[in-house]
């Protein structure tokens, strides 16, 4: 947040004449920049910032007059549901390929998963919007190109969401994929995989059972990064499905130089990410109890 | 074939999916092509909303739903420049600083805000007009009510609006425009900020719902009492920032109506069920000079400038020649439009002429713009153009968090050569605004100091008589003209994209659309 408040001070652009357009006079330019406490040293304005913060205050838009928080919270549902969706999506179809690609190692459907897996994570998203819009909207006439709808219909909400959803997924099935195979071949050389064949246990058993649970462990780590990349980076997607979202909204502040709205937004994904993050850092031992009693020997140890 | 796919739209493949859409539009086609009021027309909008309140309104989406949710004294009929009585019964200029208006009774606010009356006229004119009472928020089109003293009640329906001095545009650019909408002084008071996103109006639609990066609904207001009824039950604006989603939402026919570039629109054309039409707007672009910046501060570095230029050659790079030429500020629509101003045509052996009397080789100047499509094509072959004659172009294109403030202040005195576009409106006192000394450091980004027009505005701004005022007008652009720090472009143009059976309306000039009067053809 230091770095958000330094990088505002140094960014160019009169926030009051890019809000309020030519008709506003000096004098109420020069009081909107006052409102935003941008005639303030950067000190006084964290200070002030934190304060409000802990009041549960994250300050007031200063175009439309409403409170920064009122504002997250109406975009935020787009985003979580987008986000989750996608993520869902990206694990229960990325995990098995990869497990498939690492138990089926060297043939031809682990090389054709590979290139489909890379060319997944090199396109960017909102290519690979544009290519579902026009083969799943506009040829096939299947799915609506207009990511949200004004009915309240929460099936036409729910179909809305298909195409933004695989849009946002297709990278991080490819992302998955690649490293849940590169995971799973260096478990599925550890001894005791070896042991476990050796004792008669069904190849399914050992890959689903013994190895994958091991072998998530740094896909949970990338999916905690993922989530809260994604909270705050969807912006092209949301632009092009036309969701709302927070992404959009953090975008659209910082043209127009809406500090407020900036900085509040900033500070939601930056605690959603911490938190996340720590919820994934305590998965890890929930998963492996090797992590589990390691962090115990370690406590007692100490 | 019904959603045809543009040869550049990269795939080719899917022809018979596509195929069997062909079969349904011609079956959507006849039953929209039935009856006149409709249940739901959706329009897109490219820019977010803000604040559908009059004093607080920022862009043309909030002017666009202002104008079916708000009434006003008069207002402009359908498709036309011409003004009609609106909330007026009757409306008179009583004296050159008076207008005595007279309400048209029974005219009722939604949400039980119950009836107007001249106390909300004088609320809604004065609370933009006057300064604010403490602690309330400045209104940012103040100088739209330039000159008011205040709006007097004489009796329920009736009062007076007194300014200081005469305005000739007072009925154009106020009465019938956004900071001329009536808002219930009742509701502006009991909902505070939240009005503007819970607009009060006495309208052909109300508010329903205003989602900010969502957009608008708006339904029928059952309560209104004028003519212009509205032939939709409800309207929804949607806020739709990519052009080519807009494209493709056209296409799957999930939008009625879009504005687009001509460029984007068209590979639109041919599109069944679809009409494309360019149409001029009013808007006026140009390459303007800082005339404070040596070595521009020489008229013979800034004609050497303008006649090194081409700017057909600009205008077929940058819109790919879909926009008319406009040779003075004012675009064609606007009263004193200078019709014989010259067009200056390329001419580099006097080009270069100049510029050697002016002493200046090896010219080296950043030209600063908007990082908009458009302008970087124009940017890019008026360097080339002026290499020719031997100026160095730097393309300075910015976002327009910073653009919009480069030629303001102390950082305004460094610019040099910029690109500019304004809207306009039809008083010409509103598009000449931005050229008078008193802008300079805010909007005068030539920094041109003219007291000559200075005094030519002032006066234009006041003179009641028509052609008087339009000879001032014709004389303020040749003011301009003579400093040759302004090469003018065009005033653009705005492609509507629509479906066949719809008829959109606007004030002329394409930006101020008529959402109540699209009708069904």
């Amino acid at each position: 947040m230091v770095l958000l408040f330094a990088l505002t001070s140094l960014v160019p652009g009169d926030p009051a004449a890019i809000l309020l357009g030519p008709q506003a006079t000096p004098e109420y330019s020069q009081r909107m920049i006052n409102e935003m406490g941008l005639n303030q040293p950067i000190h006084i304005r964290l200070w002030r910032f934190f304060s409000n913060v802990l009041q549960g205050n994250l300050g007031i838009d200063i175009v439309s007059g409403k409170p920064v928080l009122k504002m997250i919270l109406e975009v935020m549902p787009y985003t979580i549901a987008l986000t989750f969706a996608a993520i869902v999506l990206a694990v229960l179809t990325g995990v098995p390929l990869g497990v498939y690609a690492a138990t089926h190692r060297g043939s031809v459907l682990d090389n054709v998963l590979a290139f489909i897996s890379v060319a997944f994570i090199a396109v960017p998203s909102f290519v690979i919007a544009i290519f579902l819009l026009l083969i799943f909207a506009i040829w096939l006439d299947w799915l609506p190109v207009l990511g949200t709808s004004r009915s309240g219909d929460w099936l036409d909400e729910l179909r809305r969401m298909i195409l933004p959803t695989v849009a946002l997924a297709l990278g991080w099935i490819g992302f998955i994929a690649r490293l849940v195979r590169t995971s799973m071949l260096e478990v599925m050389g550890e001894n005791y995989i070896r042991t476990s064949r050796a004792y008669g246990l069904s190849e399914g058993l050992i890959t689903y059972k013994y190895a994958l649970k091991n072998a998530c462990i740094p896909t949970i780590t990338i999916l905690g990064l993922g989530i809260g990349r994604l909270l705050g980076g969807a912006v092209l997607i949301e632009i092009v499905f036309a969701r709302p979202g927070l992404g959009r909204l953090i975008y659209s502040a910082i043209s127009e130089r809406n500090y407020p709205v900036v900085q509040g937004a900033v500070l939601v994904v930056v605690v959603i990410f911490v938190v996340v993050n720590l919820l994934v850092d305590l998965s890890y031992s929930a998963i492996d109890p090797r992590i589990r009693h390691a962090g115990a020997t370690g406590r007692a140890g100490a | 074939m019904a959603k045809r796919i543009s040869r550049r739209s990269l795939l080719a493949a899917g022809a018979g999916a596509a195929g069997v859409s062909a079969v349904s539009w011609p079956l959507e086609l006849l039953a929209q092509s039935t009856g006149a009021s409709r249940p739901l027309l959706t329009v897109r909008t490219a820019a977010d909303f803000d604040l559908v309140d009059p004093a607080h309104r920022r862009g043309p989406t909030d002017g666009n739903v202002m104008r079916v949710v708000f009434q006003r004294l008069m207002t402009y009929k359908p498709n036309s420049s011409e003004l009609e009585l609106d909330a007026a019964a009757e409306l008179k200029q009583s004296s050159p600083t008076t207008i005595d208006f007279k309400l048209k009774p029974g005219l009722m606010f939604t949400d039980g805000f119950g009836e107007m009356t001249a106390d909300d006229v004088k609320f809604s004119f004065e609370r933009i007009g006057l300064p604010p009472a403490a602690g309330a928020k400045e209104s940012t089109y103040k100088g739209d009510w330039l000159h008011l003293v205040g709006v007097e009640v004489k009796s329920k329906y009736e009062g007076r609006i007194v300014l200081k001095q005469p305005r000739a545009n007072i009925y154009d650019v106020v009465i019938a425009d956004g900071s001329g909408c009536i808002v219930s002084k009742k509701a502006v008071e009991q909902r505070g900020v939240e009005f503007g996103l819970k607009p009060v109006g006495s309208g052909p639609y109300q508010v329903v719902s205003l989602d900010k990066q969502k957009g608008a609904v708006l339904k029928r207001n059952p309560e209104y009492k004028g003519a212009r009824r509205g032939n939709f039950d409800e309207i929804n604006v949607r806020v739709i920032t990519d052009p080519k989603t807009t494209d493709l939402a056209l296409r799957a026919g999930e939008l009625d109506f879009a504005i687009l570039s001509p460029a984007q629109a068209e590979p639109m054309r041919g599109v069944a069920g679809l009409n494309v039409s360019i149409q001029p707007s009013m808007a006026y672009v140009w390459l303007g000079m800082n005339m404070e910046k040596a070595p521009l501060t020489d008229i013979r570095v800034r004609q050497a400038i303008r006649l090194g230029l081409d700017v057909d050659q600009m205008l077929l790079a940058g819109y790919n020649g879909k926009v008319g030429r406009l040779n003075t500020a004012l675009p064609p629509p606007v009263m004193g439009h200078w019709k014989e101003a010259p067009a200056y045509k390329r001419n580099v052996a006097e080009a270069k002429a100049l510029l050697a009397a002016a002493g200046q080789s090896n010219l080296k100047l950043r030209l600063t713009l908007l990082n908009n499509p458009e302008f970087q094509n124009m940017a890019l072959v008026a360097r080339a153009l002026l290499a020719e004659v031997g100026v160095t172009v730097e393309v300075d294109a910015q976002p327009g968090g910073t653009y919009w403030s480069s030629g303001k202040g102390d950082t305004g005195k460094n610019l040099e050569l910029y690109i500019s576009r304004f809207n306009a409106k039809f008083d010409p006192n509103f598009v000449l605004q931005w050229f008078t000394p008193d802008q300079i450091g805010n909007w005068n980004w030539s920094r041109w100091n003219s007291p000559e027009f200075d005094t030519l505005f002032k006066a234009a701004n006041s003179e009641i008589d028509v052609a008087k005022r339009r000879q001032m007008v014709v004389d303020m652009q040749k003011e301009m003209d003579k400093t040759s720090a302004y090469v003018w472009l065009t005033n653009e143009a705005s492609a509507l994209v629509h479906k066949g059976w719809l008829k959109p309306a606007s004030v002329p000039g394409w930006g101020d659309w008529q959402y109540a009067d699209f009708s069904a053809s």
